[in-house]
């Protein structure tokens, strides 16, 4: 009798292993090593392993990296995975939890499943940099600095920043707005909105018991500063020696004028989102009861409907449209929403050309 | 030699854009660390990255070194999601001098 042993160099254990790899390359290639064994040994387990890995959904999947103060995200070393308990870094655990709440929060609240709605692994790189200060979005996943420990402290400390970058994520999946002047600062308040409907729904608040803040964690006791941004009151977040005060105007009448350069911000793009932050504030406090509901469900739908050009007028035009689909003409949402964008010098058309 | 650094952009871009450049003089530091600086600076300027952010970053920040060593002059700018490991490597080390 012949026996023909199949030689592999890398074992099928660590190739199946491989499947579940955060690089796509890697995955590919795990794949197709095992379905040429699967072939030649016609092993069914392995099939079977195969067919499950093609055909489960990634449902939002949460892993978090350690970039162990690297600025090269390559670099960095998985820490949690969906299926593991916590960790002993507590920034982990933080970016890992945050990512499940906001999850949670939009599968719940607005049926959606994960950044594009298709169940995207939710990805997140902790210790980025040496005393960096900031948290962004890379197109791909979410990144956070600890902070200089001097202004900035660790940034997964806040639930509303880890819900604001992730925002990001969700607006580039939807109207994928351009990240300049109006239609920028437009982006960057659809991510206050999420973040500040994220802590809101955490703790279970209603619009007028929230504090309406974003940030407020992510500065260290010394400093004097509330938080980042207020949406109830824009251009009031701080006021100090160090940094002076809060640039964001609450009314088209302030507007920012600003290059649209990496100094300008881009065109102000987190100086005027002042002006339509305050709007959602007002339309939440003006229905009453919980942002994420009526509010949200608006600014949502509106989101979903604006393009990647969406003007500050086209956007308020929009939500006036979708609370009176939603709610019904001259309705009481209806009407917030339309008082509430006049109160930020942006009254609203009765032609909207964008909501379908 | 003489290096600034001026940082732009970022989820705190109002205040960040509003503190002054920060400046690291290799005339306070021991000759080994000038050496490894020149080195950094050297790698970085071979291979800085991209200049700007990716298309699809959101909050990232940019960063300006400027070393002024004698008549020279150099001025190194990329950002969060465009450095290259050799400017990300100069940067770190000059936040880690910077204190």
């Amino acid at each position: 009798m012949t026996i023909n042993r199949i030689s592999c160099v890398t074992p099928p254990f660590i190739l199946t292993r491989l499947l579940d790899s955060e690089n796509g390359e890697i995955r590919q290639a795990a794949l197709a090593t095992l379905v040429t064994t699967a072939n030649l040994r016609g092993e069914r387990t392995v099939r079977g392993l195969i067919a499950g890995a093609l055909a489960a959904p990634a449902d939002g999947r949460r892993s978090v990296y350690d970039c162990k103060g690297s600025t090269f995200l390559p670099f960095a070393t998985l820490v949690r995975s969906e299926d593991d308990g916590p960790v002993a870094d507590p920034s982990a655990n933080r970016a890992f939890d945050g990512f499940g709440s906001i999850r949670q929060f939009f599968r719940d609240v607005f049926q959606r499943n994960s950044i594009d709605d298709r169940g995207m692994r939710l990805q997140g790189y902790v210790h980025r940099g040496h005393r960096y200060n900031n948290a962004f979005w890379d197109g791909q996943e979410m990144v956070f600095g600890d902070g200089d420990g001097l202004v900035f402290s660790d940034f997964t400390g806040s639930l509303d920043v880890i819900a604001h970058e992730l925002g990001h994520g969700v607006t580039e999946h939807t109207a994928g707005l351009e990240y300049h002047r109006q239609s920028g600062a437009l982006n960057e308040s659809l991510s206050d909105v999420v973040g500040s409907m994220v802590k809101q729904w955490a703790l279970q608040q209603t619009a007028d018991q929230a504090d309406w803040l974003i940030g407020a964690e992510v500065f260290t006791p010394t400093i004097d500063a509330d938080a980042l941004r207020s949406m109830r009151a824009p251009g009031t977040a701080f006021d100090n020696k160090l940094f002076g005060k809060d640039p964001q105007p609450d009314h088209m009448d302030r507007f920012v004028e600003l290059p649209d350069t990496d100094e300008g911000d881009w065109g102000g793009v987190h100086i005027n989102s002042g002006i339509p932050n305050k709007a959602f504030y007002l339309v939440a406090t003006g229905i009453g009861g919980n942002s994420w509901e009526a509010p949200g469900r608006i600014w949502y739908e509106s989101l979903k409907a604006s393009t990647s050009t969406t003007q500050f007028q086209d956007f308020a035009d929009t939500t006036y449209q979708k609370a009176g689909q939603l709610y019904g003409t001259g309705s009481n949402q209806q009407q917030a929403v339309k008082e509430a964008w006049a109160e930020v010098g942006i009254p609203v058309t009765t032609t909207p050309s964008l909501a379908g | 030699m003489r290096v600034s650094l001026a940082t732009h952009g970022g989820l705190a871009a109002p205040i960040i854009r509003r503190l002054p450049p920060r400046v690291l003089d290799t005339d306070q530091l021991p000759g080994d660390a000038a050496r490894e600086l020149r080195r950094l600076v050297a790698a970085a300027a071979a291979d800085p990255g991209a200049a700007g952010p990716a298309p699809h970053a959101r909050d990232a920040m940019t960063y300006t070194i400027t070393v002024d060593d004698s008549s020279d002059s150099t001025t190194l700018t990329s950002s969060d999601t465009g450095m290259s490991p050799a400017f990300g490597a100069l940067l770190t080390w000059i936040e880690r001098h910077l204190g």
